[in-house]
């Protein structure tokens, strides 16, 4: 037992790589293997998005949409689904993100910018053309607490009392409605004074995250997500910022690309503007009823 | 969803588990039983992961994976926002935890006794899955529990590489921090509790393997 062990006869590094070559093998195949099913199911099965378009297949879309959204496009994208049955999957996050990701080449058939400055950006990288875009609404920017707040904020200069500690908005790197807050905040002179107090959220639903749960004494977010909640809420007057030109565009690379043409003209036509207006978004001059040619 | 995103986080987990164990065994074994120039930066490197923000790594796979990466200009190969750039994510952070307990279990096994299936004919494949595994296998199944438990939980990368798209990318963590976001407070708790569990059988399991 105390003879050391013979190193010398210890597996050489040859026979080492044989086995590791042939764990990489199996590997490799068991990869594959599972990938191609998985490809091979899901063009046939329930992630048909991408590969299906063949017309008895069900449908579903993904549309990646500014989190201002969130409950407008929820609501509409029901009542598409009842009308056409094809389903609609929301992406929501921050317009500047969600551009980001397509522009990566994500596989995304439509794309609600709440403003126009990332659909240009879509259209300056030559992912999507000028007529494959539209504007749809006109946003709005609201001072949200929650109902059962101390604070009585009837308008920003009610922000520099010092007890609000926190303000959450949408971070405005990326984020269109944070752009409106930060520009509302200059307008008003009080962005340099009150900047140690802001609270950056990834997007406008973050943001109303951040003071529902208490977390954050005040948030600047948009109207849609106000309106039907139980916070108190005031509206800015929209002289203090940048229009919010809330814009869509069909990504004509999609398979999808005419699917997603015909949920836009919905979303901006005669059953999706009414649910647009309820929601507290400014609706622009009908031209034309969607995405124009 | 709520379905969608487990079945989606089985089936990433499921695929990164499998190269977690299978590539970790094998590095894991060429840890334990070479010495080679430089091993012990191959070793950091592997083992970096662990200790990179989310974010690094995540960047990192995005340079790798994107579009100007190596895999789409060789390969042509589109994985940025499907599901294999999850399955991609979860196996690079699973991957140090696994290689660091087979390690471990495989220079914890006699080498006479491998070298003993050698004298007495055994190939050296052979040697390694009829000698050195099953001696070794308490610590390598502790290792792919582990590895998989983190492939499970795998957030912040996922999240660059492959975004949060229902239903297609949107696994359980994302779909947490995508409910807590929409304030979907009854979806949070549920999927934070069956992640809670997930994560509390896998360690407890891991201890039982130790243990006894």
């Amino acid at each position: 037992m105390s003879r050391p062990a013979p190193r010398t006869a210890g597996p050489s590094l040859v026979r080492l790589a044989a086995v590791v070559m042939a764990l990489v093998a199996g590997a490799a195949l068991v990869a594959g293997a599972m990938l191609g099913c998985a490809d091979a199911g899901a063009g046939a099965g329930a992630g048909a998005g991408e590969a299906g378009s063949s017309p008895d297949e069900p449908v579903t879309l993904t549309v990646s949409a500014a989190s201002d959204l969130t409950l407008a496009l929820d609501e509409i994208g029901r009542l598409y689904h009842e009308q056409t049955g094809v389903d609609v999957t929301f992406n929501y996050g921050s317009s500047g993100q969600l551009s980001q990701q397509i522009v990566a080449g994500a596989p995304v058939d439509l794309f609600f910018s709440a403003n126009r400055r990332f659909v240009q950006e879509l259209i300056d990288a030559g992912v999507v053309g000028e007529g494959d875009t539209a504007l749809y609404a006109i946003g709005r920017i609201t001072l949200w607490t929650r109902a059962d707040s101390p604070f009585e904020i009837e308008g920003l200069t009610d922000l520099t009392d010092p007890q609000v500690k926190r303000i959450a908005i949408a971070n405005p790197d990326h984020a269109p409605y944070g752009v409106a807050a930060r520009e509302a905040l200059q307008s008003a002179g009080l962005w340099e004074e009150l900047l140690p107090r802001i609270v950056m959220a990834e997007n406008v639903l973050q943001a109303l995250q951040f003071a529902d749960s208490g977390n954050a004494d005040v948030a600047i977010v948009a109207r849609s997500l106000s309106v039907q909640g139980d916070g108190a809420w005031v509206l800015l007057p929209e002289d203090l910022h940048s229009p919010l030109e809330q814009t869509v565009a069909v990504i004509p690379g999609s398979p999808l690309a005419e699917e997603a043409r015909r949920f836009a003209e919905f979303v901006n036509g005669p059953v999706g503007r009414p649910v647009l207006a309820r929601y507290g978004f400014g609706l622009p001059a009908i031209r034309g009823s969607g995405a124009d040619r | 969803m709520i379905a969608e995103a487990l079945l989606l986080s089985l089936k990433v987990t499921a695929v990164a588990t499998v190269a977690i164990v299978v590539v970790g065994l094998a590095l894991g074994l060429v840890m334990a039983r070479t010495r080679f120039f430089g091993k012990s930066v191959v070793e950091t490197l592997i083992m970096i992961p662990l200790v990179l923000p989310p974010t690094v790594v995540g960047y990192y796979l995005l340079v790798f994976l994107g579009s100007g990466g190596p895999l789409v200009e060789w390969f042509s190969l589109e994985v940025v926002f499907t599901w294999h750039a999850a399955a991609f994510a979860s196996f690079v952070v699973g991957l140090p935890l696994m290689v660091q307990a087979g390690k471990a279990a495989i220079a914890g096994v006699d080498p006479t006794l491998e070298n003993a299936a050698r004298t007495l004919g055994s190939s050296e494949p052979g040697v390694f899955f009829r000698v050195t595994l099953p001696l070794a296998r308490r610590g390598v199944l502790a290792g792919s529990v582990l590895g998989g438990a983190r492939a499970l939980g795998e957030f912040g990368a996922t999240l660059m590489v492959a975004g949060s798209i229902p239903g297609r990318t949107q696994t359980m963590p994302l779909l947490i921090y995508d409910a807590v976001q929409r304030r979907d407070y009854d979806t949070a708790n549920l999927l934070v509790l069956v992640m809670t569990g997930l994560a509390f059988f896998s360690l407890w399991a891991v201890r039982r393997l130790g243990d006894s």
